[in-house]
This record gives C-alpha cells, structure tokens and sequence, in this order.
C-alpha cells in the first residue's frame, strides 16, 4: 500500500508492503503524471488517489502517534501554508490552517536561498526581524533593507526570523512548539522561534496516513 | 421611520426587499397587503461581488454586501432593513448608503420583538442545509409553527452563528447537528435575545461561526474558548477549500460520525 502526502513543492511516500518502509521524498515537479497511490494526504493528493485524508486531520494523526505528551502544539510548516493542532489532555483543543496570510513562507525561505547563494545552516539567527505575515509581501522588506544598505544575507536572515516570529503567533505562543516539515532542517528557522522547539520532520502526515491505515482503514502494519 | 405609514402606498404584488429580521407586525403587514418578499441576505442574483466596490468597503460584511447587490440588481418597490439591536451598526450604515443608491423608500426598523415562537428546527434531525434554508425562509412569514412536525433529536454536533453567506459549509455537518445563537433567536422571532443567543451545549463539539469583519466574530471567539470542544470560524463570500478542510477534521477528530464525508 503506497502513501503520499502531496505537498506543493515537495512529495513524500511510504510503501506499508516493504519490510523496511523508509519513507521518500520526490520533488513535486518531478511527479510522474500517471501515478496513483492508496491512500493521499496534502493538496495536490486528491488528483492522484481514490482514498483521501484532509491535512489537518494527516497532521493531528501523525502527532497523536508521535508525541507523547498530552498538553501540546504541533505546527506544520509547507511551502504554501501553514498549519496547527493544540491538544489538551490528550485531545483536540484547538486548529488553525493560514492558507493565504501566511501564504507561500516555506517556498520564499526555499527560492531566497537559491536566488541569493545563501546557505541556512551558516547564517546566524538575526537580533532584528521585519513584521511579516505572508511570504509574497514580505519580500519587499529584504529589497527595501538591501537598498539601505543591509546585507543580503542579514536582510534575508531578517526576513526568516519574521516567519518564524509569524508562524509562532499564529500557532498560539506555546512555550514549546513541535515542529513539522521540511523546514524543521533549516537552523535559522528554527534557532528563529522564542519559544522551544522540537523538531519532528518532514514524514509527519505520512505517520498520520499509516494510522489511518491501521485505524481507520483495518491495514495491518 | 419618516412617513405615518409607510406601506400605505404599496400595491399588492410589490416587490419588498428585507435586510436582517423586520419586527413580526411588519412582515404581518406586508403578508396581508400580499407583497412579494425577498431576503436581501441571501444571494438571489448571479453577479460578481465587485459592482458592490463603489458603494462598500471591499473589506465588509459579505452579507451586507449581498443585501446592496440583490438591491442594485432586483427591481424592488421599497426595502425593509432592520438596524435595531437585533442586527447591527453596518446595517444602519448600509441603510444610508441604500437610500442614497435607490430612489425607493428605505425603511427602517428596530426589532425588538420579545415573544418566543420556539425553535423546533434548530433542534430536529434534518441535513443542517435545510434547516437553515427553512428558518430563513421563515422570516417571510409570521404564522405560527407547528412544532410537532419537528420533534428533536439528540445533538452529536452544534453550530453556533449566523446563517453564512456560503450555505455549502453546512453540507459538512450531520444532520444530528442543533443550531445556537443567533439563528436560534432568528427562529425564534426574538433576533435581539442576547441571552438566547449565548447559549451553546458543552456536551457537543460546535462549530463557533461568524461573518469575517462582522462584530459577532468577537462573541464567537470568546464563546469558542469557553467551550470545551469549540472551534471559532469566520468566512467571507465563500468557504476555501482550507475552511472546509478545517471543518471536516475538526468534525472528525471530534469523534463525530458523518456518512457523507
């Protein structure tokens, strides 16, 4: 059985039927056009299965299985939006899914770095930031900083911080956030929250998909 | 209101428009005089949101908006809109922005009507898109209910809030869901009941909605957080497929049973 969640620039899998299911990662430009999984999470995964889990429900899903505690905030940071469950006591207390103010954040970080040869893992976490609520007009705050004088690098370290910074509000200002998506590899985004955080991956909602499986589906894994 | 008597010039077969819920003598009285009653709330006209831009905010209450693009579309003979405490400061506003736009009379009312009609539908097993259909399109009406044709069920899920402007969120509901706040007072033919419109049930997980840029979203959000299982929800025009989304896992991870998802 073949699970994907379909992200906007980046695609994750897992085959249940292997003996050592490593989870894998396709860039979603790369897509066959033709392929077709059991059971699809994400918002391009409704193009590419008969069997769909909405992601918000993948995510919540994916903590219960990977997080212990019962009092806690889990976050998912995409390319395109970004997402939240808080659990109270071991249950759903609260939600949240910013698909335009906090719209296309992990797909600017990602373009940025490549636009301007930066590498994340050197830049250090900047003691100023710039207000940002979506990734598209925030990035007239790093022209408008360069103009000034700033460099490139401290005005898109700026900018990250302010996603981070937005990300953290947005998720409810939890003293300890747990971190979902592929940006939970970038160091600058998250040395950038004010708050602890733990880091989960980018497999999150595929471990939310294999409860479904299992739970919801009578898969045996 | 200016004139003594404002309908006294209506003909039957006039096209009267309402905006909110008139007090119950003048929907009586437009009954009788056999005019013909369109809710203004509710999209009655196929056209873009944008003809509304020269005369409202774009950032405004969509249905507001809808009332001034049913009007600049329908041809109407007067309209009706209530700007008591049972509805809101916009819809003052609007009422003057209407009168400027329109050469019909524009008639306001404050609906303090305190007599309870009851609220059989909010509470019966039936899809949440018809009850909401029927309890709007009881506001046209001054009769009675029959309240036994609509015995109750018990709640598995509760929305809390306004009729939306986009009914197509209601199809993600059970048809087990009881119906609070201010549609409950709408029912009710007591739209000002503040009391009445507070009330939600613990026990069930609600769905807390209001209007975006609507001075209800505050006593939605509050009302959600003293919930145990609430979840605050505010829309526009339309509901995004994330809106959607949030509803159906919220529903879901509820433990709610719904056999159309």
């Amino acid at each position: 059985m073949l699970l994907a969640d379909f992200g906007t620039s980046y695609c994750k899998f897992r085959e249940l039927s292997e003996s050592v299911g490593h989870p894998y990662l396709i860039a979603t430009k790369d897509l066959p056009k033709n392929l077709r999984v059991d059971l699809a999470t994400g918002h391009n995964g409704k193009r590419f299965s008969d069997r769909y889990v909405n992601e918000l429900t993948a995510l919540a899903r994916g903590g219960e299985e990977l997080i212990a505690a019962p009092d806690y905030v889990l976050l998912d940071c995409g390319s395109r939006d970004i997402k939240y469950v808080s659990y109270r006591h071991g249950k759903l207390a609260d939600m949240g899914w910013n698909s335009e103010c906090g719209a296309s954040m992990g797909f600017t970080i990602e373009l940025l770095e490549k636009y301007y040869n930066l590498d994340y893992d050197t830049l250090a976490v900047p003691d100023r930031t710039f207000s940002i609520t979506c990734g598209v007009l925030g990035m007239s705050h790093i022209f408008d900083a360069v103009t000034s004088g700033i460099s490139e690098a401290e005005a898109v370290a700026r900018f990250v911080k302010g996603i981070a910074l937005n990300a953290y509000r947005f998720s409810g200002s939890p003293d300890t956030l747990y971190l979902s998506g592929g940006l939970c590899d970038n160091p600058l985004f998250v040395g950038s929250f004010p708050c602890n955080i733990i880091t989960l991956g980018r497999y999150v909602l595929i471990k939310g998909l294999e409860k479904t499986a299992r739970e919801h589906l009578s898969i045996a894994l | 209101m200016k004139q003594e008597n404002p309908f006294a010039q209506l003909r039957p077969d006039s096209r009267v428009g309402i905006v909110g819920i008139p007090p119950l003598a003048v929907i009586g009285r437009l009954n009788s005089l056999g005019a013909h009653i369109h809710d203004l709330d509710e999209p009655q006209v196929n056209t873009d949101m944008e003809v509304t831009a020269p005369f409202l905010p774009r950032v405004y209450c969509a249905i507001l908006r809808t009332a001034v693009l049913n009007a600049l579309h329908l041809e109407l003979d007067m309209i009706v809109i209530d700007v008591g405490p049972g509805k809101c400061d916009c819809a003052l506003h609007v009422s003057t922005v209407l009168q400027d736009m329109l050469n019909i009379p524009v008639i306001r009312t404050r609906n303090e009507d305190d007599v309870p009609f009851g609220h059989p539908l909010c509470e019966t097993r039936m899809s949440l898109l018809e009850k909401f259909k029927r309890i709007t399109a009881g506001v046209q009406s001054a009769a009675p209910y029959q309240p036994e044709k609509f015995p109750p069920c018990k709640p598995t899920a509760g929305f809390w809030g306004v009729p939306p402007r986009d009914f197509s969120l209601l199809t993600l509901f059970p048809d087990t869901t009881h119906i609070y706040g201010w549609t409950r007072c709408m029912e009710n033919k007591t739209p000002a009941d503040v009391e009445l419109e507070e009330i939600f049930n613990a026990d069930v997980p609600t769905i807390f909605f209001a209007q975006s840029f609507c001075a209800k979203t505050a006593l939605a959000k509050f009302l959600a957080a003293k919930h145990p299982r609430g979840l605050f929800l505010d829309v526009d025009v339309t509901c995004s497929s994330s809106t959607q989304a949030k509803i159906q896992a919220f529903l879901e991870l509820s433990g709610v049973d719904h056999a159309s998802r």
